[in-house]
C-alpha cells in the first residue's frame, strides 16, 4: 500500500474539488432543465417559427464538442469586455450545451404518452393548460426521469472538461496533486474513483426511477 | 481582425490538417469499438466471473468522465513503464469508455428482441445458425443503428478531449492557432463548421442505413 501513499496525503483536497464538482453540475443542472422543457415544449406544440428555431439550436449544439464551446467561450469572454467571472461562464455553456439534449428527453416524454390521453383529457373538456397542468405534465415527467438522470450523470462527467480551460474542480484538483506527487497513476485513479461513486449513485438512482416507472404500465 | 481573408486561407489547410487525425481516431476508435463492444456485451450475458467483470468495466467507464480515463493511460501508464504516444494513448481511453456505451447498446439490441421471435423460428424447424442470421440479427442491427449513429457521434466529438494531451487532432491545431494569432472568431468559426460537417455527414449515413433496413420493422 506504501504506493498509494500519495492518495492519502492529497484526498482532502480531492474531496473537495468533488465538492466543486457537485457545486459546478447542481447549479448548471437548473437552468438546463428549465431551458430544456421550455424547448422542447416550443418544439411540441409552437409555431413553425418556433419549431425552425429549436431544430437550428438542436443541429449545432449536438454537432459541437462541449470542448470547443468552453474554449471559445474562455477567449471570447475576455475580448468582449463582459466582467463576468469565469465560474460563471462555464455553468451558462454547460446549461446552454445541456438543455439541448434535456430538451430530447421531455419532448420524448411528452411524445410517448398515449394518443388516449390527450383525447379523454380533451373529451372531459378541460381547457389546454388544465390538461398539460395535471394530465400530460405529470406523466411525462415520470417517463422522462431515468433519461433525466443519466443526462445528470453525462453533465457531471463533463464538468471535467473545465479543468482544460482552467477551472478549479475535481480534475483541475487531482492534477495539481499530481503535479506536486508525481504519482499521476494513483491520483487519478483516485480521481476516477471519486467521480465514480457520484455518478455511480446517480445511475443507481436512475435505475430505480425506471423501474417505478414501468409499474405504472 | 476577424474574417480576414488571407488569415483564413493559411488556416483553413491547418485545421483539414488537424480534421484528418480527428477523423482518424473517430474511425479507428468506432471500427475497434465495435468488435469489443460485442466481446464485453457477450461476456455479460455469461453467468460467473467473465460476467461480472464485464459488468463491473461496463459502469466503471461508463460513469467516469473520458478525460480523467485518458489521463489514467497518458501519463499513469508511463509512471509505471507502458508509456504509450499521445496518439495511442487517445485512441486507447477512447476505445476502453466507448466499449463500455457500445456494449450496452448490443445488449439493449438483443434484449429487444422478443422471445417469441425465437420460438417461432424454432416451431418453423429453422436451425440456431439460421434462426440467428435470418430472424434475430437482421432485427438486432435494424434496432442498433439509431443508437450506433449517435454513438459514433459523440465519439467524433469526445476526439476533442484528446487535445489535452498535446494530440494534434483539430482541437489543438485550434487552439495553437487561436493562441499565436488571436484571430479567435475565424478559428472557432472554422472548427465548428468542420466539426457539423462531420457530424452530418455520420447522421446523414445512420440515417441512409437505418431506411435500408426499415424492410425489417
Amino acid at each position: 500500500m506504501k504506493e498509494f501513499a500519495p492518495l492519502l496525503h492529497g484526498y482532502w483536497y480531492l474531496l473537495r474539488g468533488a465538492g466543486m464538482t457537485v457545486l459546478m453540475a447542481g447549479v448548471a443542472v437548473l437552468p438546463a432543465t428549465l431551458c430544456g422543457i421550455v424547448i422542447a415544449l416550443a418544439q411540441v406544440f409552437g409555431n413553425r417559427f418556433a419549431r425552425g428555431a429549436v431544430v437550428a439550436y438542436l443541429f449545432v449544439i449536438r454537432g459541437i464538442p462541449l470542448l470547443v464551446l468552453l474554449t471559445f467561450v474562455y477567449y471570447l469572454l475576455p475580448l468582449t469586455g463582459i466582467d463576468l467571472p469565469p465560474f460563471w461562464g462555464v455553468v451558462l455553456v454547460l446549461a446552454f450545451y445541456y438543455a439541448a439534449f434535456m430538451s430530447e428527453v421531455f419532448r420524448a416524454g411528452i411524445l410517448s404518452l398515449p394518443r388516449a390521453q390527450w383525447d379523454a383529457a380533451r373529451s372531459l373538456g378541460m381547457t389546454r393548460q388544465l390538461m398539460m397542468r395535471i394530465v400530460i405534465f405529470p406523466q411525462a415527467l415520470r417517463l422522462a426521469a431515468p433519461p433525466f438522470v443519466s443526462l445528470c450523470v453525462s453533465l457531471v462527467k463533463a464538468t471535467s472538461l473545465v479543468s482544460i480551460v482552467g477551472l478549479w474542480e475535481l480534475t483541475m484538483a487531482s492534477r495539481e496533486i499530481v503535479e506536486r506527487t508525481l504519482a499521476p497513476f494513483q491520483i487519478f485513479i483516485g480521481a476516477a474513483c471519486v467521480y465514480f461513486c457520484i455518478c455511480y449513485t446517480l445511475a443507481l438512482y436512475g435505475k430505480y426511477l425506471e423501474r417505478r416507472a414501468l409499474v405504472g404500465h | 481582425m476577424p474574417f480576414d481573408p488571407h488569415f483564413i486561407a493559411r488556416l483553413i489547410p491547418a485545421l483539414v490538417e488537424g480534421a484528418e487525425v480527428t477523423v482518424e481516431l473517430a474511425v479507428l476508435t468506432m471500427a475497434i469499438c465495435l468488435v469489443w463492444g460485442l466481446v464485453v456485451a457477450l461476456a455479460y450475458g455469461m453467468r460467473g466471473p467473465l460476467g461480472w467483470i464485464a459488468g463491473i468495466y461496463i459502469q466503471v467507464v461508463r460513469n467516469t468522465p473520458l478525460l480523467v480515463q485518458l489521463y489514467i493511460v497518458y501519463f499513469g501508464l508511463s509512471m509505471i513503464g507502458m508509456g504509450l504516444s499521445g496518439f495511442a494513448s487517445g485512441l486507447l481511453a477512447l476505445c476502453i469508455q466507448n466499449g463500455g456505451y457500445v456494449a450496452e447498446i448490443y445488449r439493449g439490441g438483443l434484449q429487444a428482441v422478443s422471445p417469441r421471435q425465437h420460438e417461432a423460428g424454432r416451431a418453423l424447424g429453422m436451425r440456431r445458425w439460421t434462426l440467428y442470421t435470418t430472424v434475430i440479427l437482421p432485427q438486432v442491427v435494424a434496432r442498433i443503428i439509431p443508437p450506433l449513429t449517435n454513438q459514433a457521434i459523440s465519439i467524433t466529438k469526445d476526439t476533442s478531449q484528446v487535445a489535452a494531451i498535446a494530440v494534434m487532432e483539430m482541437m489543438k491545431v485550434a487552439q495553437v492557432w487561436v493562441e499565436s494569432s488571436a484571430n479567435t472568431y475565424d478559428v472557432f468559426l472554422g472548427v465548428a463548421i468542420i466539426y457539423l460537417a462531420l457530424t452530418s455527414v455520420i447522421n446523414l449515413a445512420g440515417k441512409l442505413f437505418e431506411r435500408k433496413l426499415a424492410f425489417v420493422q
